[in-house]
């Protein structure tokens, strides 16, 4: 560890001033710019701008769909990851080669798997003959509010694996006569699970709840491969009324729905420093 | 006692009842997994004329009527390849875009990403809490938060709609200084205590002290972004807005393929290629470099 020394200064230098040129000048640029009303005078207006955006019904949906999407994401990938990881902890030296496969497409890209996609989500396609073969009515996945579907479990294939990595290496740090004790005492893998496991990794749990909810905010992508930049209600996020506003030049729209979003995601975040106190009390 | 330990190590390597299950539970997983991903490597040497027929199959909303599951092609085809590579240049501009995209992120995030992370790890100064804390929120925060703005402080370097609105942003890119961060932090101080008792200097010790340790991290981070770039596709739709020509595959993959369904397999497969073998070489490296994301 070097203290105090001036060299550390120009260490800093090039990453500092990027960081500012690109991040945080913009960041605390766009604040005050979506204070100004955006015409050639830039008059200033208050919290005008935040009104108009609250009060626009596109913003409302977009919200109301973020919000949806995000809370049908987070839970089913944080429940299918703990799950998953349990089980790669059964398998013990076995399980590399499993956690491996269920990592690869958090490094694909979505949309290469696009087509492939929409062929099996089709009125006559493979997922289809699932649903009839378990005796149930064809669905129109592609369409309305079936569409949610696709999308997010597009969005789950891609991310499930990151959240089992970080659930599966806190697992191995569980000690493991906890479970001989257990055993011994007659506790099946389901008590263990929920009686032991989870208790020990419960600060893990929580982050991993937190970043798998952050990150479903980024659906958009998803979306966007399915449905282009305007989709149907259903699936139409807050990226996109951002987007489409930015490609309208409505600037002042665009950071002013950011700002409110900014503002649910440091929530978020606030959650996540939490979470750190939870874990090390005495450090917090 | 022999017998005994051998005993142990036996039961420690068998699988219980619950095990079998896991093991059937995850193989079947897997294998969900990665159909698709066969399925497109699969399709992509299917004759053309196969691939379009099938696809002309679908947006039929007739009950009575199914897409045939095709899992063998009548002939085994390279045309697919052919088209895209040679005949038609299109997509092979677009993916040497996003390869000149990827070389120069990962470029410049190697010569700044290291050094910012040393800083902030190795060294004690006034006022790193802080900065540490903005990396933190930059890194949490999506895109969009700060598009409008970026676009203003582009524009204003004249910078719109040229590579480096693309590049330059994303070499300093806050998670990845986070995760070198993250790793340098742990590596113990008597490695650069040893260092400096032979009077190596603060930049010294970070090239031949801290770098070489910092091998499985740089791995893990290098493909991480690598993705990250062949993924991208908010920040070259707004940057790019108006110079198509420049686009990456990302973001024209959609309408390369609607153009041209029928090669659109041998498309996909050459887009996952480049990632799946990365993938596949630095994937202990990923996974420890993913362990570390965890803030501590």
């Amino acid at each position: 560890m070097f203290h105090k020394k001036k060299i550390v200064w120009l260490l800093l230098l090039p990453g500092m001033a990027g960081l500012i040129l690109f991040y945080v000048a913009p960041f605390i640029g766009g604040i005050y710019y979506s204070l100004l009303d955006g015409t050639f005078q830039n008059n200033f207006v208050g919290l005008d701008n935040y009104r108009r955006v609250m009060q626009n019904s596109m913003f409302q949906l977009g919200l109301k769909n973020t919000w949806e999407l995000s809370i049908l994401c987070a839970p089913v990938i944080w429940l299918l990851s703990f799950l998953l990881a349990a089980m790669l902890k059964m398998l013990k030296e076995r399980s590399t080669a499993f956690r491996n496969i269920l990592l690869l497409p958090y490094l694909m890209p979505s949309s290469a798997m696009l087509l492939i996609w929409l062929t099996m989500f089709d009125y006559g396609g493979v997922i289809n003959r699932l649903v009839v073969a378990l005796g149930l009515e064809r669905v129109v996945w592609l369409d309305g509010v079936a569409l949610r579907v696709p999308v997010v479990l597009l969005y789950i294939w891609k991310n499930l694996g990151f959240s089992v990595v970080l659930f599966a290496s806190a697992l191995s740090a569980v000690h493991p006569s906890l479970y001989e004790y257990a055993s011994l005492e007659g506790a099946g893998w389901f008590t263990q699970a929920f009686r032991i496991t989870l208790p020990q990794i419960l600060p893990t749990a929580f982050l991993v709840f937190v970043l798998s909810w952050v990150n479903a905010f980024k659906i958009f992508k998803e979306v966007y491969f399915i449905s282009g930049a305007y989709p149907s209600d259903a699936i139409y996020t807050l990226q996109h009324f951002m987007n489409n506003k930015y490609a309208k030049l409505d600037y002042q729209d665009v950071t002013s729905a950011a700002y409110i979003f900014a503002v649910g995601v440091m929530a978020l975040f606030a959650l996540m420093y939490a979470s750190k106190a939870v874990r090390s009390p005495d450090k917090a | 006692m022999h017998t005994a330990h051998r005993r142990r190590r036996h039961r420690l390597n068998r699988l219980s009842l619950g095990g079998w299950i896991a093991m059937i539970l995850l193989v079947i997983l897997s294998a969900l997994i990665l159909v698709p991903i066969i399925c497109t490597f699969l399709y992509s040497f299917f004759p053309t004329s196969e691939i379009k027929a099938w696809l002309g199959q679908r947006n039929n909303y007739d009950a009575t009527r199914w897409m045939d599951v095709i899992y063998s092609p009548a002939q085994f085809s390279l045309r697919q390849y052919y088209t895209i590579l040679i005949e038609n240049p299109t997509y092979l501009q677009y993916f040497c875009n996003s390869v000149m995209y990827a070389a120069a992120i990962l470029l410049g995030q190697a010569m700044i990403i290291p050094l910012t992370a040393y800083a902030l790890s190795r060294f004690t100064f006034r006022g790193r809490d802080v900065i540490f804390f903005f990396i933190l929120v930059l890194m949490i925060l999506p895109f969009q938060v700060t598009m409008a703005p970026s676009v203003m402080v582009l524009r204003w370097l004249g910078l719109m709609n040229t590579i480096w609105a693309v590049i330059l942003p994303m070499c300093f890119s806050p998670f990845y200084i986070f995760l070198l961060r993250q790793f340098m932090v742990s590596i113990p101080n008597e490695l650069l205590e040893a260092g400096m008792v032979d009077g190596v200097g603060p930049f010294r010790g970070f090239i031949h002290v801290i770098l070489p340790v910092c091998r499985p991290i740089l791995g893990a981070a290098a493909a991480l972004s690598f993705a990250d770039c062949w993924n991208m596709v908010e920040q070259p739709l707004v940057y790019l807005a108006n110079a198509s020509s420049l686009q990456p595959l990302s973001t024209m993959f959609n309408q390369i393929s609607t153009e041209g369904a029928e090669v659109a397999f041998a498309g996909s497969a050459l887009y996952i290629l480049p990632t799946l073998m990365i993938y596949l070489y630095f994937q202990e490296d990923i996974v420890a470099g993913i362990q570390l994301s965890e803030l501590k």
